[in-house]
């Protein structure tokens, strides 16, 4: 019981880690600044998504 | 730090700076910036509000420098960023991603808290290998650090701030709680024996970030509307050389009036001027809401702000740059901004009240319960510290307001002083003027007759070419009517009679009786010309009836034609021929009634009555929005805002006094409870958080609920 407890908590710690790291990246990336065009762009026929609209920090609403 | 032209305005002497101060938590940072920067040598007046965070601050420039009030806003721990450019959107970006990463890392640390303390929970109650229970415990020691000392450094900081400037904020409480629950709780884990509180410490630094993260996103949306005036001037203007006609670029403090500026289709009108083109399409939206572009001709007076909508135009500075509509009403409204509500001042003094009686509860439950039972004294006093932060409390005021006024300006309506959306609120009779506010204010051509079926068109032309140079009052409405094709150069005004020239070859003459144009021949078409109602005000007024608002019609105008537009739009109580300083004498009597009048006027002749009316919305349009008394500023030409700005103003005060009694309840309630010690540290971390949470989402609602009507 203790040896696996030994090894599975460092374990969780790590993957926490790891969720930690993935999220602050997403941050860093953008992937939260705008959480409304994006699921409207989509449904837009004659205007694709840029690399500019994506990063937008104040997009016009 | 960089200080350019950005940062302040000058004129005169007299400095005036709008910043936005990083840092700013509660009721008492503001206190100390007001009170340092007070104590400065020339500053005349300094403004802070919470709510946005906005510092504005008015001084002499020749006996201090910018850098020097900048500089002491930074000794007190607060990090000055410009309003506007690249600067500030940097800044709020920034702001954003440290607090979502900072929620993120409690979020993930809390879950996993969680299982390990379930764990331990049920090893207490089934029996537990000691040797796990240590392994655990330190397990969440390791995790809570960062999440502590990470997440919640701004608590941390905001509280070390507070005790730099000997007061008690709120920060303060939180801190203490958080501290106090850390340390014991290592202390155990290193000692091996006693309750650990790792789980509480984590969730409450999660709910506490929550609930500032959806704060700051409403602090950011209010700030765009204004931000989004400022940024729309461009840096620089296209001038035409007067030598030879050549356009050159130039910085916008380079410019003089009389200056001629050459805008591109699509471009900012970068100054107020008129027109010196035959006609333009202007989009004035960012400046009155007005969706749609208007016509322009010749001698129409332009504001520096709006976007020229058709082909490249040409248009004279008629003011410089830091005089320009779009300025001035920057101005205003982050003065108005930086203003506090007297609403929000009482909560705030409530909030610090609170926080000093918590801790003398806090200490004297600490004492009674070490004579009872010492083991529950120090979870008791825990969880007073806890629920019992005023957090709600001082939330509940600013936050509906902030959301009702970012509301109100998508109406076109904008709030100059920070009381006006509680004095909209409550009331009960409009007083409303007539010309200009009702009607347009600008005479329009109501019936053309001709002579032997004559165009009608070509008598107009002919007609507004002869009226072209006019002063006359009544000649405005030919002006929109004028065309290329038809021009005269010799129009001569005969005293009394009207004017006579010459139009493509032939004599007119356009003048008595009533409005008769004619040439040698005699008479060939009459105009009648009057100053219709706004389309939509039979509607507004209708929906101000309905809203249970006594309607009053102030004017200086002939009974007749008073009673013609009080019928059409049914007010019952009708003033006709008044003066200035009989409209105020009517206002008082109102309010001598008892009655809490709402003054609707044009802004400019009706200064008086606007100021003494409890609230008043000036119409911005028209007029030097500098001089405009109003409390609020309608900038639409659409009535119909009236009616929907005083629902949204009725149901922001709803929310804030529902606010304020749920804070009440819910800390009175809390109280007794965890002094019992029938509340354990964690369910008092999540009460409380809970009741944050929801006055700030409650008071959300005062921006969002959409408006019939309108665009959702």
């Amino acid at each position: 019981m203790m040896a696996s407890m030994m090894l599975l908590i460092p374990l969780s710690l790590l993957m926490l880690g790891a969720a930690v790291w993935a999220f602050f990246w997403a941050v860093d990336r953008g992937q939260f600044e705008d959480l409304e065009q994006p699921s409207r762009l989509a449904l837009e026929e004659d205007q694709l998504p840029t690399a500019d609209a994506k990063i937008d920090p104040h997009p016009h609403s | 730090m960089p200080l350019d032209g950005h940062w302040a305005s000058e004129s005169l002497g007299e400095g005036h700076v709008v910043f936005n101060a990083e840092g700013i938590h509660c009721g008492n940072c503001a206190r100390s910036i007001r009170k340092t920067l007070g104590e400065l040598e020339g500053v005349r007046r300094v403004e802070v509000n919470v709510v946005n965070n906005r510092v504005s601050v008015d001084w002499d420039t020749s006996k201090l420098a910018l850098g020097r009030i900048l500089g002491q806003v930074s000794a007190l721990g607060f990090k000055p960023v410009p309003l506007v450019g690249e600067a500030a959107a940097q800044a709020q970006q920034t702001e954003r991603r440290l607090a979502l990463k900072r929620i993120g890392l409690a979020a993930l640390g809390s879950m996993q808290l969680m299982m390990y303390t379930v764990a331990l929970y049920a090893g207490a109650l089934q029996g537990i290998d000691e040797r796990i229970a240590e392994y655990l415990r330190w397990t969440c020691l390791v995790i809570t650090t960062p999440v502590l000392f990470y997440s919640g450094a701004p608590i941390l900081r905001g509280a070390l701030a507070d005790l730099r400037r000997r007061v008690l904020g709120m920060d303060v409480t939180v801190s203490l709680a958080l501290l106090l629950a850390f340390f014991a709780s290592s202390w155990n884990t290193l000692r091996n024996s006693g309750e650990v509180y790792f789980d509480s410490v984590a969730m409450f630094v999660l709910l506490l970030l929550i609930g500032r993260f959806v704060e700051m996103r409403g602090r950011h949306q209010a700030a765009q509307v204004t931000d989004a005036l400022a940024k729309a001037l461009p840096a620089t203007a296209q001038r035409i050389r007067s030598e030879d006609g050549v356009a050159e670029r130039v910085p916008l403090a380079a410019l003089r009036i009389g200056d001629l500026l050459r805008v591109n289709t699509g471009q900012v009108i970068p100054v107020d001027g008129t027109l010196a083109c035959e006609g333009a399409l202007i989009d004035e939206s960012l400046l009155s809401g007005e969706p749609l572009p208007q016509r322009h001709v010749r001698h129409d007076a332009i504001p520096g702000g709006a976007v020229n909508a058709g082909s490249a135009l040409t248009v004279r500075v008629s003011r410089l740059p830091g005089e320009s509509t779009l300025h001035e009403l920057v101005r205003l409204l982050e003065r108005a901004q930086s203003e506090r509500p007297r609403l929000g001042l009482a909560a705030e003094r409530m909030a610090s009240w609170f926080v000093v009686r918590i801790l003398l509860l806090t200490v004297l439950v600490g004492v009674i319960w070490q004579l009872i039972d010492p083991a529950r004294a120090f979870p008791a006093m825990l969880a007073v510290l806890v629920a019992t932060c005023p957090c709600a409390l001082s939330l509940a005021t600013p936050a509906a307001i902030a959301a009702a006024s970012s509301r109100l300006a998508k109406l076109g309506v904008l709030v100059m002083r920070a009381d006006a959306v509680e004095g909209l609120a409550t009331v009960d009779t409009v007083m409303l003027d007539k010309t200009g506010t009702l009607t347009l204010g600008s005479p329009r051509i109501t019936r053309i007759e001709t002579a032997d079926g004559w165009d009608k068109t070509e008598a107009l032309r002919i007609a507004a070419a002869l009226e072209a140079g006019s002063q006359h009052p009544l000649a405005l409405a030919f002006r929109e009517h004028q065309h290329a094709a038809w021009q005269c150069e010799d129009a001569r005004e005969i005293a009394g009679q009207g004017i006579e020239g010459t139009v493509n070859g032939q004599r007119w003459r356009i003048g008595q009786p009533g409005i008769t144009l004619s040439d040698d021949r005699g008479r060939r078409a009459s105009f009648e010309v009057d100053d219709p109602l706004r389309d939509d005000a039979t509607l507004a007024t209708a929906a101000l009836s309905t809203l249970g608002l006594q309607l009053v019609l102030l004017s200086g105008d002939r009974r007749e034609a008073v009673q013609r537009v009080a019928n059409t739009l049914h007010i019952a109580v009708v003033h006709a021929g008044l003066r200035p300083a009989d409209k105020l004498q009517r206002l008082r009597e109102a309010q001598s009634a008892g009655r809490r009048v709402l003054m609707l006027g044009d802004g400019i002749n009706d200064g008086p009555v606007l100021a003494a009316a409890n609230v008043s919305m000036a119409m911005g349009r028209g007029s030097s929005i500098a001089h405009a008394a109003g409390d609020l500023l309608l900038l639409r030409e659409s009535l119909q805002s009236l009616p929907e700005a005083i629902r949204v103003a009725r149901r922001t005060l709803q929310i804030v006094q529902q606010n304020l009694r749920w804070a009440l309840i819910y800390n009175l309630a809390a109280v007794p409870i965890a002094a019992l010690g029938l509340m354990p540290p964690w369910v008092a971390a999540i009460g409380m958080s809970a009741s944050s949470l929801l006055v700030v989402m409650n008071a959300r609602r005062a921006g969002s609920e959409p408006a019939a009507g309108d665009d959702p």
